[in-house]
């Protein structure tokens, strides 16, 4: 420990070099978040007018209210469909990388590459690729009318977000898992391909054990990304429609908030969900990060 | 360099060049064609005289022009002018963060303003909050071309008329007869007011904040019910129905045949028409047997706000009294499709050479929808969180049209939902009274 404390001569160094960083993040964070949780106690009018101090009634309506509950449940629903797929294709895209087969070296440079594009304009382009006339399902709708309509269909939708997501979620997903397979000794599989072990025994028994504190790593972000990161890709490609089908919490608390001007009932969800995504963290260090070893 | 920097850039050029010229903000939520004329109409007001600078700052739709207008004035950085729609009346109404014009401007000879224009806008003592701006109103477009394909000589007047065009373009070889994006202000708020029929009670909330949603019980849900039965039929297509995907571009491109949609998108329809199709613009249809009322004026008015010194609200009046100007209002008219919705306007326009011309063609026919009989339930609406109903009764009504609910249910529901938003409307600006 001396010898990183020791790095900074000054006391008040690393304080300082700190402060601009932590003042952006009380600024752009801890305030507004506080004042999400202060609003959620009021019922707020949108120009400052007034506001009444109405305790938790904003807490009660809104956890007793259907729609918030239908938008929780496709929340969840998203979380374990869309962040489970976006480390488990990355995962097998970096095991193939990983091996000497041909293309795995230009693979490993043009998988990166999708991290470079915003939100929004992936979804742009996938709204674009899943639209029911000329996208790449136009010609099975041609043949079957009425197979394919996110415009339409819910779920179809739903199926578009998430296939959106996952997209966007391999380059750093597959740089993190790649890495991780990049440092396990050679010597590893050599020993257990002369033990007898066939290709996908070594994925089992050796890669996967020694890749855990990566998978964990990606997990947890994409738990917790995939609650919050996927409000870009809903307003770019569904809007929130069709009937309300793709409304994740995310989504519902900016249309209240932002185009109803119901302030308070958006501080309040805002309250709900950073409670949950906390949770929810908490969660998964508690239960899976106890079990992960750090050492090889 | 884009748009925005140029503009940014000659806004600091103008503002060096006059030094004694007072500068002030106006913000606007348009974007293309209306947006283009907005510019045109503040930068002649900047070169008609010396006295003055109004810098317009486009904001790329008036629900993120509100939500800035929001925080802005909570930091006390807020425009003079703002352009909201009419949505957000009875928010900024309550707000008590704007001026009402009529007080701010005594002398205006406001009674210009024809009544169907008015009502929206005004207290129910009959003061004027805000300047009528870019005004519309619903219409019936028809592609004559397409209906005369077809064997339709004459623009059908009713739904029982659109419906048989409908058939007969359908059995035509036509995919899309009739379109439209099932929009609240389209399908319920203008529909009920033309055929008299209320929103909610206590007259849209113009008596009181304790009105509520009656849509469910009205003739507007055996329409809402139609347009579900007709869709199945293939007579009307959903937006998400068709190629384009937008039912304005689905009709301008020729894909549908009609569709109802505001006076303010003519000018789009006219030029994607140009040397294609014939274009009819109409009354929208009424159903045989009600009396036709007024349609409520749509699009958006400018505000004053408050917290402004003297010399500011004296450019923000001076620019207001240029917008209000015949030739500008004539101006924006053409270039938009937007109503003018003074009489001395009109009457420039009626007596004018160019009076039948088709760039004067909404101001006539959409003058005369709001000009029709009122009633106390066509006033306007004048109900709290609205802009939330809107949102509310789009989800709805958009499972009914998917098959996952009856259209009643989603209307029932949407009746529920609402009064929910309307009691905690009461209860956010409790002892506030409606002006």
């Amino acid at each position: 420990m001396s010898s990183e404390s020791s790095l900074f001569s000054h006391r008040w160094l690393p304080a300082l070099l700190l402060a601009p960083m932590l003042l952006l993040i009380a600024l752009f964070f801890y305030v507004p978040v506080f004042q999400a949780f202060y609003w959620s106690f009021f019922l707020e009018q949108p120009f400052g007018g007034g506001s009444e101090f109405v305790g938790l009634e904003n807490f009660q309506r809104v956890l007793s209210d259907a729609e918030f509950w239908a938008a929780t449940g496709r929340t969840v629903i998203f979380m374990l469909t869309a962040s489970s797929l976006a480390v488990v294709v990355p995962l097998m895209l970096a095991i193939a990388a990983d091996r000497k087969i041909g293309m795995s070296y230009p693979a490993r440079n043009i998988l990166v590459w999708p991290k470079g594009i915003a939100g929004a304009s992936i979804g742009v382009v996938f709204a674009f690729i899943f639209n029911p006339f000329v996208g790449l399902m136009g010609p099975l709708n041609a043949l079957f009318p009425g197979l394919w309509n996110p415009g339409i269909d819910g779920t179809d939708a739903f199926i578009t977000l998430v296939a959106a997501h996952v997209w966007s979620g391999i380059p750093f997903n597959f740089v993190i898992l790649l890495a991780g397979l990049r440092s396990i000794p050679p010597t590893m599989y050599q020993a257990a391909a002369m033990d007898g072990a066939g290709p996908w025994r070594r994925i089992f028994d050796v890669q996967l054990p020694l890749i855990m504190p990566q998978l964990f790593l990606t997990f947890v972000l994409e738990f917790t990304e995939s609650i919050t990161s996927v409000f870009a890709l809903i307003d770019t490609i569904t809007g929130g429609g069709p009937g309300g089908s793709t409304t994740l919490l995310v989504y519902k608390i900016y249309v209240d908030g932002f185009r109803g001007f119901d302030l308070s009932g958006a501080s309040t969800q805002t309250a709900i969900l950073m409670v949950f995504v906390l949770i929810l963290a908490a969660c998964q260090f508690y239960f899976l990060g106890r079990r992960i070893n750090y050492e090889r | 360099m884009n748009k925005f920097t140029l503009a940014a850039v000659a806004a600091v050029m103008a503002g060096t060049g006059s030094a004694q010229a007072t500068n002030i903000e106006f913000w606007y939520g348009n974007t293309g064609q209306v947006e283009t004329a907005i510019k045109a109409q503040c930068d002649a007001f900047n070169a008609s005289q010396k006295e003055h600078h109004v810098n317009c700052v486009g904001q790329g739709s008036y629900e993120v022009s509100m939500q800035k207008a929001i925080a802005a004035y909570r930091a006390k950085n807020h425009p003079v002018l703002i352009q909201f729609f009419d949505a957000g009346t009875l928010d900024l109404m309550l707000s008590d963060a704007v001026e009402p014009v009529q007080d701010l401007m005594p002398d205006v000879k406001w009674e210009q303003y024809i009544a169907g224009a008015r009502a929206y806008y005004e207290t129910s003592k009959g003061k004027l909050f805000a300047q009528p701006y870019n005004s519309s109103t619903l219409l019936f477009y028809t592609n004559k071309t397409e209906l005369e394909k077809a064997g339709i000589t004459e623009t059908p007047t009713t739904w029982e008329g659109v419906i048989e065009a409908a058939r007969k373009l359908k059995a035509a070889g036509h995919a899309c007869p009739f379109v439209t994006d099932g929009d609240t202000w389209r399908v319920l708020e203008q529909f009920s007011a033309r055929h008299g029929l209320p929103i909610a009670t206590k007259h849209n909330g113009y008596d009181g904040l304790d009105a509520e949603y009656v849509i469910n019980s009205t003739f507007a849900a055996k329409h809402l019910a139609n347009l579900v039965e007709w869709r199945k039929e293939g007579l009307v297509r959903l937006a998400a129905d068709t190629k384009a995907g937008n039912y304005t571009a689905a009709f301008n491109a020729g894909e549908c045949a009609m569709m109802e949609q505001s006076s303010g998108s003519y000018a789009a329809a006219a030029k994607a028409f140009d040397g294609k199709y014939e274009l009819t613009v109409t009354l929208a249809p009424m159903y045989k047997g009600y009396e036709r009322h007024n349609t409520f004026v749509g699009g958006a008015s400018i505000y004053v706000m408050k917290g402004h010194d003297k010399v500011e609200i004296e450019a923000a009046k001076a620019f207001l009294d240029f917008l209000r100007k015949p030739e500008q209002q004539m101006f924006f008219t053409a270039n938009t499709g937007y109503v003018p919705v003074t009489t001395d306007v009109l009457d420039v326009i009626a007596k004018s050479d160019e009076a039948n011309s088709p760039k004067y063609a909404t101001a006539k026919v959409g003058v005369e929808s709001m000009n029709q009989p009122a009633t106390a339930d066509t006033r306007g609406i004048r109900l709290g969180f609205y802009v939330q109903f809107r949102e509310v009764f789009m989800e709805e009504t958009q499972k009914a049209f998917a098959g996952q609910q009856t259209m009643q249910v989603a209307l029932d529901n949407t009746k529920k939902r609402g009064d929910q938003l309307l009691r905690r409307f009461e209860q956010t600006y409790k002892g506030k009274q409606l002006p």
